[in-house]
């Protein structure tokens, strides 16, 4: 629905966002990742129109957004930055306002104005002075005017920032039931945000995309192996026949647990031989207490993602393109092997799977 | 409604909600009720030329207060992002705001109709064609000030600044009209035409000439499109 291509802009010299491109779907809650000052609002911004992109188009159902920019607008719903409100009105004043704004006309407004008094919990606070709320009212009042025309895409940036736990899973409650039938974007630096809401993640770190893939998939960008860790009663184990079986599974680490034992395998990222272990654990008679698959922490990844400067060095950025054009070739091939991926977004996943790669070999030599 | 007004109306009704905008008011009606009291009442003149006069002087500092925040505050609150990316035009938000501070400006005048009621109980051969036109000279005099002000307050977030940028560049074209006897004579014949009391004095005789209509008419829109311009500069979005 959303096709964001070599979007950049500069301010003066600094380059705020350098060639973004992604897609998002409908029904996906795209989760905008990146430190402070990663270029986060000023894609959101362009996004909704406010910024004009240097180079590079955006495009809703193939449309670009600039060229009929109030057409664009009336299908994007947009919480800004700090949710800017009019202090003076009342909740259901600025409410109208919007809509009026918008031409929404009787008797769908009121219709709409019930759904959001109703779904963004505002029915207390509906006749009070906006200047008089909560923070979290405020956030409520700030996602209502975002949505209050049924847009089919939603851009919010920081939507939970400064709020308290509480709040916080509500106003993530209510996006998240927006996200089933609608396009969300929401930009964060939090990870548990992202981690809880979106299906995927996009991490932009100085301008630059630097993953863009499922949350499951993104400790892949790390390492490429994970780690299983058995723990089971047993004495003297001996997993000798087993892993003659699997070559590439490497038994890293025993140590005693209590009364227990504690096995650390290693195997491949793509491998998943939790069955296959415990079956094998059973076949010889012990007792197996747990088992699980460790995965790196989404914060883990992103501070290791983010964290290094600078992030490419000259030398290293030309390896990446030669790398990536090698990438690009593979992924193509493997695409006419299986057709289940689209082939773009194959592509795209393989060029962010090499930068991560990179990225780590770098640290290690570090 | 037709989104310019939508605006105007949130404008205008905001501003009746603010203190501040009742103190310029209040301030504003005083100074000219003191003028009219010392002034107008002694010398028994059924005449508003006078009063007019320092209506007008008072918009220097009166218009630029009301237009100081109109785009200013809503830049530095973020709610000029928000309007920004609804479906409407620049020009709208432009031209709305535009509009809610003129009808302040109607709604100030509306008080001074009081010195016409008393000029018509206590005057004689009130010439109220002359009133009438004094009125429609300082509404389009007016709209010039809103104008430069709206193009003051784009230009930065610092109401303060936007106060000031609005006062000088008024007070320059207001000023050029009383400075005759300071520069040569001939020069003063053509840069007297950029004052805006050469323009207002057929008005306040009770003279309507269309050259002076369209002086009037020509600064407020290009002080308007200034303004909408630097929005636009700003990159707010295109071609809105």
């Amino acid at each position: 629905m959303l096709a964001v291509k070599n979007l950049s802009r500069s301010f003066g010299d600094i380059k705020a966002v350098q060639n973004i491109s992604f897609t998002a779907d409908k029904g996906e809650i795209v989760g905008f990742l990146g430190p402070n000052g990663a270029g986060k609002t000023t894609t959101l911004r362009m996004m909704v129109g406010y910024l004009q992109p240097d180079s590079g188009t955006i495009e809703l159902d193939g449309e670009n957004v600039f060229d009929n920019p109030l057409a664009a607008s009336a299908r994007i719903g947009y919480l800004p930055e700090l949710n800017p409100l009019y202090n003076e009105m009342t909740v259901e004043e600025f409410l109208r306002f919007i809509a009026a704004l918008r031409k929404m006309k009787e008797p769908y407004l009121s219709e709409r104005l019930e759904f959001v008094r109703d779904n963004c919990g505002l029915d207390e606070v509906w006749k009070q002075k906006i200047g008089t709320l909560s923070k979290g009212y405020r956030q409520r009042t700030g996602l209502a005017q975002a949505i209050i025309h049924n847009p089919d895409l939603l851009i919010l940036d920081e939507p939970t920032s400064g709020l308290d736990p509480n709040q916080i899973l509500e106003i993530r409650e209510l996006i998240r039931e927006l996200g089933e039938n609608k396009t969300v974007i929401l930009s964060s630096h939090i990870m548990q945000e992202v981690q809880a809401l979106c299906s995927r993640v996009i991490i932009i770190h100085k301008g630059q995309i630097i993953v863009d893939d499922s949350i499951e998939n993104l400790s892949s960008y790390i390492s490429e192996t994970t780690q299983i860790v058995l723990e089971l009663e047993a004495e003297n184990p001996d997993f000798q026949p087993w892993l003659e079986q699997y070559p590439q599974v490497q038994l890293t680490d025993i140590e005693p647990k209590d009364d227990h034992l504690a096995l650390r395998f290693t195997i491949p990222i793509e491998m998943d031989l939790r069955k296959e272990l415990s079956a094998f654990v059973s076949e010889q008679g012990w007792y197996l207490i747990s088992m699980y698959r460790e995965t790196q922490s989404l914060e883990e990844i992103f501070h290791l993602l983010t964290s290094e400067e600078p992030f490419y060095t000259e030398e290293e950025e030309k390896e990446e393109e030669e790398e990536v054009i090698e990438g690009e070739e593979i992924s193509s091939e493997e695409v006419n092997e299986s057709e289940a991926e689209p082939e773009e977004e194959t592509i795209s996943l393989k060029e962010t799977e090499e930068k991560a790669q990179e990225e780590s070999s770098t640290k290690e030599q570090k | 409604m037709n989104p310019a007004l939508t605006i105007a109306n949130k404008e205008y009704s905001l501003a009746n909600r603010s203190l501040s905008t009742y103190i310029i008011y209040g301030v504003y009606l005083l100074v000219c009720g003191i003028w009219f009291a010392l002034n107008a009442l002694k010398i028994g003149a059924a005449d508003m030329r006078g009063i007019f006069g320092v209506m007008h002087t008072l918009f220097l500092f009166f218009i630029p207060a009301l237009t100081m925040g109109s785009i200013a505050k809503e830049r530095s609150t973020g709610t000029l992002e928000l309007i920004s990316t609804l479906p409407i035009k620049l020009s709208h938000i432009v031209w709305g705001k535009f509009l809610g501070v003129l009808f302040q400006l109607v709604t100030v005048l509306l008080f001074t109709l009081v010195f016409v009621l008393l000029i018509s109980l206590f005057g004689i051969g009130v010439d109220y064609g002359a009133i009438f036109t004094g009125y429609l000279g300082l509404l389009f005099a007016g709209a010039a000030f809103i104008a430069i002000g709206m193009f003051a307050s784009s230009l930065t977030d610092n109401q303060v600044l936007a106060f000031i940028i609005a006062f000088a560049i008024s007070g320059a074209l207001f000023i050029i009209g009383r400075i005759g006897n300071l520069i040569p004579l001939k020069l003063f014949a053509t840069i007297e035409y950029f004052g805006f009391d050469y323009h207002l004095e057929s008005f306040l005789k009770g003279v309507i000439d269309s050259r002076d209509l369209i002086w009037f008419a020509a600064v407020t829109i290009i002080f308007i499109l200034l303004a909408q311009f630097r929005l636009q500069a700003q990159n707010l979005s295109q071609e809105r």
